[in-house]
């Protein structure tokens, strides 16, 4: 059976006549010996046969051809159809040269080299876009934001007590007769109140940082405009003498010149 | 003539080496030295002598155009059959391919094979037309294959280096084609033989 497998692979060509003299041999044995093989390759010799049924066929379509003329005829043609390019020219030559097959993996590899050149081409072209892009957010840590933030306190708050300090001693050097006059003029009164404005925006910031002694000191000079802020023509000389007193008894300006200082030297 | 005519290798590369330049008497010498075997190829494959003579004119002109990718050294005759064999199976497709068949065939069963005599016309031309659509079921390569073996006599070599493939592999093709060919045909084989 095995034999029969490994002999049947053999039957065409040696139906063919293309089998070795050994193969050959070898075969016929087997056939002697095996019927069913005989049987089958006595099949396929029919087929072969029954196909030379077209070999009349292919010697009618083969006799009925002019082969002396068929050359002539065809050269005719083939030479017209190509006089619309012509051979020689340099177009022929070039196209030629260049669609050669041989030249295939060259063009490959150029094609692949102009998809990689353009894909890194747009890669360059599209950074820029990117950083500009990124430029626009800015991120810092959060402590040097904080930091930021802290400074900024600083500078407000030492601002607020230098104008304070120059408000309040404009107060304290003003004879009290002329002190009232002094607070209603527009130009100390705007000063007082930006001073108090000021003193609101500048709350928020002392809490976050917990500067308390600022914050005590920066509340008793609000609350020191706030009472100066009610001075009428009607106060008294007397009254403005008290506050006065309260002021230097408090020793509001050296408070205010001690934590100025605080304040430099802290810088950030 | 052109037929039995032994052109030398040498012989024949010198004619390329003309056609290469444009030389209308060498084209037309190797013209008329392998007309009839391009002719036998696709008349086989098509069995109709106009799709034949069609493939001979368009071998012929692509062999002049691609001329210069033939190097010397190869089997030319196999390089001209290789380009023929494309083709044939490029006009078959274009032509015969999906639901256009060939022309002259009935279906297998209405046709007449109950009497063996190959040089009774009638009979004969049922069992061509029994073989024809048997032959048209085959696989193209097989198809191919069967029909260079069979009205070419080509060698095993030769139809492997025309078809591009390996010796094994055309051996190998042209064993399944004949016994596709048994199992299609034998419930009528079986009755006329």
């Amino acid at each position: 059976m095995i034999d029969c497998k490994k002999f049947k692979k053999d039957f065409v060509a040696f139906l063919y006549g293309e089998l070795k003299k050994s193969e050959r041999e070898l075969l016929k044995v087997h056939l002697d010996a095996c019927p069913n093989c005989k049987r089958e390759l006595e099949e396929l010799k029919e087929i072969r046969k029954g196909a030379y049924v077209f070999q009349a066929d292919i010697e009618k379509a083969v006799a009925s051809v002019d082969w002396e003329t068929l050359p002539m005829q065809i050269t005719e043609n083939v030479f017209k159809e190509e006089a619309r390019v012509p051979r020689g020219s340099w177009l022929k030559k070039f196209s030629s040269f260049l669609f050669q097959p041989r030249l295939r993996p060259v063009y490959a590899g150029l094609l692949i080299g102009i998809v990689l050149g353009s894909l890194v081409t747009l890669m360059v072209l599209r950074t820029p876009v990117s950083i500009e892009t990124k430029a626009e957010e800015f991120f810092a840590p959060l402590d040097f934001l904080e930091k930021v933030e802290l400074e900024m306190a600083r500078r407000d708050t030492l601002d607020y007590l230098d104008k304070s300090q120059y408000l309040i001693l404009d107060f304290i050097q003003t004879p009290s007769e002329k002190s009232a006059e002094l607070w209603q003029s527009e130009f100390t009164s705007q000063r007082a109140r930006d001073l108090l404005a000021k003193k609101k925006y500048i709350n928020p910031q002392l809490d976050k940082f917990q500067m308390a002694k600022a914050k005590a000191i920066c509340d008793q000079i609000e609350f020191l405009f706030y009472e100066l802020a009610q001075i009428s023509v009607e106060l008294s000389a007397e009254e403005i003498r008290k506050i006065q007193k309260m002021i230097k008894e408090r020793q509001i300006l050296l408070k205010i010149s001690i934590l100025k200082k605080e304040l430099e030297l802290s810088e950030v | 003539m052109e037929g039995k005519r032994i052109v030398e290798k040498e012989d024949i590369y010198t004619l390329v080496e003309k056609i290469k330049e444009g030389d209308r008497e060498a084209f037309m010498t190797v013209t008329s030295l392998y007309q009839k075997k391009v002719f036998l190829l696709a008349f086989s494959f098509f069995r109709n002598k106009e799709d034949a003579l069609d493939i001979v004119q368009e071998t012929f002109l692509r062999l002049y155009q691609k001329v210069y990718m033939f190097k010397s050294g190869k089997n030319f005759q196999n390089w001209l059959l290789q380009i023929a064999k494309n083709l044939c199976i490029d006009y078959y497709r274009k032509n015969y391919g999906k639901n256009k068949g060939w022309q002259s065939e009935k279906p297998i069963d209405e046709m007449n094979l109950t009497v063996q005599n190959e040089h009774d016309p009638l009979i004969s031309s049922d069992l061509r037309g029994i073989l024809s659509t048997c032959i048209k079921k085959l696989a193209e390569k097989q198809r191919m294959i069967f029909v260079m073996k069979q009205y070419n006599q080509l060698k095993y070599s030769e139809i492997a280096q025309i078809l591009d493939i390996s010796l094994g592999t055309a051996k190998s093709l042209h064993f399944k084609a004949v016994q596709n060919l048994r199992g299609l045909m034998a419930p009528y084989l079986g009755r006329q033989l």
